[in-house]
């Protein structure tokens, strides 16, 4: 067992660990993937996996390809509909939801559709999915994406999953459902929550290897660094076994942490 | 009482098909007999879609797609198209590389999901929304699965407790409203009536009373039921008897349907959850034709599998055949790793 590990196996084996069990959680696209399905394995949680177009509660034998692929509702305890599936979330079940994106901000908010002018793009990206209404409607939503400066700015070119949107009882304002929002982040570098005053990003802990002077260097925006930051222990061979060998066998997903 | 107004997204318009035109065309022209409606992919695109149509196209990215159909769309040069875009991915590339496409309500478009993005798809996006010829109305998965659903319940609208806190908003046709009864900010999404629906199912008879018998549903009920045309295609013919026996298991009845195609495999390379798996290699080919930005391996890539061929079944010995369709069946029910032999 090689004991290095590349960025994604690093972010997923974190993010993994933060999974309460006893939960319903929506499970994105991508990496949400990979962490759902690692927590599954490496702990053996009685969690419930939904997918938007319908997979309620599935086994996932192998890492799903898509939403709405076979394996998102193999032994599944229902296959459902896509609204049916939003509804449930809507109607306050969600507990988590995992979601990725292109930028982020200081609040949470997250860009999965434009880089640059809307009308001329520098880059089109898929567009929401099913993160608008997941953001919208988790009482936690949790963030995974690569720390780079490019991607954690000041401010994001398009918002189309809803942080806290520009501070503190913003999402209210708006008339989004009250008492949900950004709950972590989960970059290449550390962990993030939000201020519970101003609802913006600080520290909560730092990867294996990674200063504070570190994650400054490469964020975009000024972070709010609490008086003790937590150190996180590495992946253990046990957890990079299970994801190499049993949740993404082929690297598909892992093989982009090489780049 | 009244509904006070508190904002509209910018692309906001009256909708092109209201429930009363929809109501007019079901009450004159939505079959109430159970006559056979059996026939070939050519045939069903033929008499059932024209240029300009509001699509609707069953599963979700790459599974439970109607590929034989769409197809059909491209040799039969099928153009203008406007594309309910909830969760899309291959099957709307197919248009979308061959320009027939020209305005997506998207949810998510172009990305292969956890297979990637295919650049030079991309890239055609990307210049024909600069350029104009292509327009985008923002939705989201949830509100276009919730559009489907008003039109199957036949009223004009129907509130969502999302999308007013992004982006999404503004360039929607959403309109934010505080709520007459609690008072709350809610968003309304128009229901979306469409000219065509394409639905890939596991099952039906030859009047068009179908099941999907594994996987998720997508938004597919609210796709066949706002439509005005629909077309079907089945993996498999079954007796009505069947059908009689297990009502329950009944996706949706006859009278919704317009057109009954026989179409075995004809989600490849996509998966039909409880029958064949994802030809990832059949992706991996694609993904590697759209790398070359000057397009022209995109353009070999449709000239191999559609404009060369005159049938699906032609399509699918070229894929493979038997061999490779085997293989898929045995991955799906995880009998052979991908890769693998099948015994």
């Amino acid at each position: 067992m090689n004991e290095e590990y590349n960025a994604m196996e690093l972010m997923t084996i974190i993010a993994s660990r933060d999974i309460e069990d006893e939960k319903i959680i929506y499970v994105g696209t991508g990496i949400p993937m990979l962490v759902t399905s690692l927590a599954q394995k490496t702990r053996n949680l009685k969690i419930t996996p939904i997918f938007e177009v319908g997979g309620i509660g599935p086994e996932m034998p192998t890492l799903p390809l898509s939403v709405a692929c076979s394996r998102t509702t193999w032994r599944a305890l229902r296959a459902a509909d896509s609204s049916e599936a939003f509804e449930i979330a809507q109607a306050g079940f969600a507990d988590y939801a995992f979601l990725g994106g292109a930028q982020i901000d200081k609040y949470g908010n997250l860009n999965s559709t434009v880089l640059g002018d809307y009308h001329a793009p520098k880059v089109r990206f898929p567009g929401s999915g099913g993160a608008n209404a997941f953001a919208s409607f988790a009482w936690k939503t949790m963030i995974i994406m690569n720390h780079e400066k490019r991607r954690f700015v000041e401010k994001v070119d398009y918002i189309t999953s809803p942080g806290y949107l520009d501070g503190a009882g913003a999402r209210e304002r708006i008339g989004l459902p009250p008492g949900t929002g950004p709950y972590k982040v989960y970059s290449t570098k550390g962990t993030f929550d939000f201020d519970e005053k101003t609802r913006r990003m600080r520290i909560f802990a730092l990867n294996p290897g990674v200063t504070v002077e570190d994650v400054i260097a490469n964020t975009g925006f000024e972070l709010v660094i609490p008086s003790k930051v937590r150190d996180t222990d590495p992946p253990t061979r046990e957890e990079l076994r299970i994801l190499r060998d049993e949740v993404d066998p082929y690297r598909i997903i892992l093989g982009r942490g090489e780049a | 009482m009244e509904m006070k107004i508190l904002e509209k997204g910018t692309k906001f318009q009256e909708p092109k098909i209201t429930p009363n035109d929809f109501r007019e065309w079901v009450r004159d022209k939505k079959p109430r007999v159970m006559k056979d409606k059996v026939m070939d992919a050519k045939t069903a695109v033929k008499r059932f879609v024209k240029n300009g149509d509001i699509v609707s196209i069953s599963g979700c990215s790459f599974v439970r797609i109607p590929v034989a159909i769409l197809h059909e769309f491209l040799r039969q040069g099928i153009r203008d198209l406007y594309v309910a875009g909830g969760t899309r991915s291959y099957d709307v590339n197919m248009l979308t590389d061959n320009g027939r496409v020209s305005h997506i309500d998207p949810g998510y478009i172009i990305g292969l999901e956890v297979l990637g993005i295919p650049k030079m798809t991309r890239k055609i996006v990307e210049q024909a929304v600069t350029k104009g010829e292509l327009t985008l109305t923002e939705w989201d998965n949830a509100s276009m699965a919730w559009r489907h659903k008003a039109a199957a319940m036949g009223i004009p609208f129907i509130p969502v407790r999302h999308m007013m806190g992004g982006d999404g908003f503004k360039y929607s046709g959403a309109v934010k409203v505080e709520c007459p009864f609690t008072k709350e900010k809610v968003v309304l999404v128009p229901a979306l009536y469409t000219d065509v629906a394409l639905i890939h199912v596991h099952e039906s008879d030859i009047y068009g009373n179908a099941r999907i018998t594994s996987g998720a549903i997508v938004e597919d009920w609210g796709k066949v039921r706002g439509a005005k045309r629909v077309i079907l295609s089945t993996e498999k013919i079954i007796d009505t008897e069947e059908i009689r026996k297990q009502p329950s298991s009944t996706f949706v009845p006859y009278f919704y349907v317009d057109a009954v195609v026989e179409a075995k495999y004809g989600s490849h390379p996509g998966n039909m959850p409880g029958c064949y798996y994802v030809d990832i290699e059949h992706f991996n080919e694609y993904m590697k034709a759209c790398e070359d930005m000057t397009g022209k391996a995109l353009k070999e890539y449709y000239d191999k599998y559609v404009f060369s061929v005159d049938t699906f079944e032609e399509y699918l010995q070229k894929i493979g055949g038997e061999k490779k369709l085997k293989y898929l069946e045995d991955l799906e029910f995880l009998k052979v790793k991908p890769g693998g032999n099948s015994q």
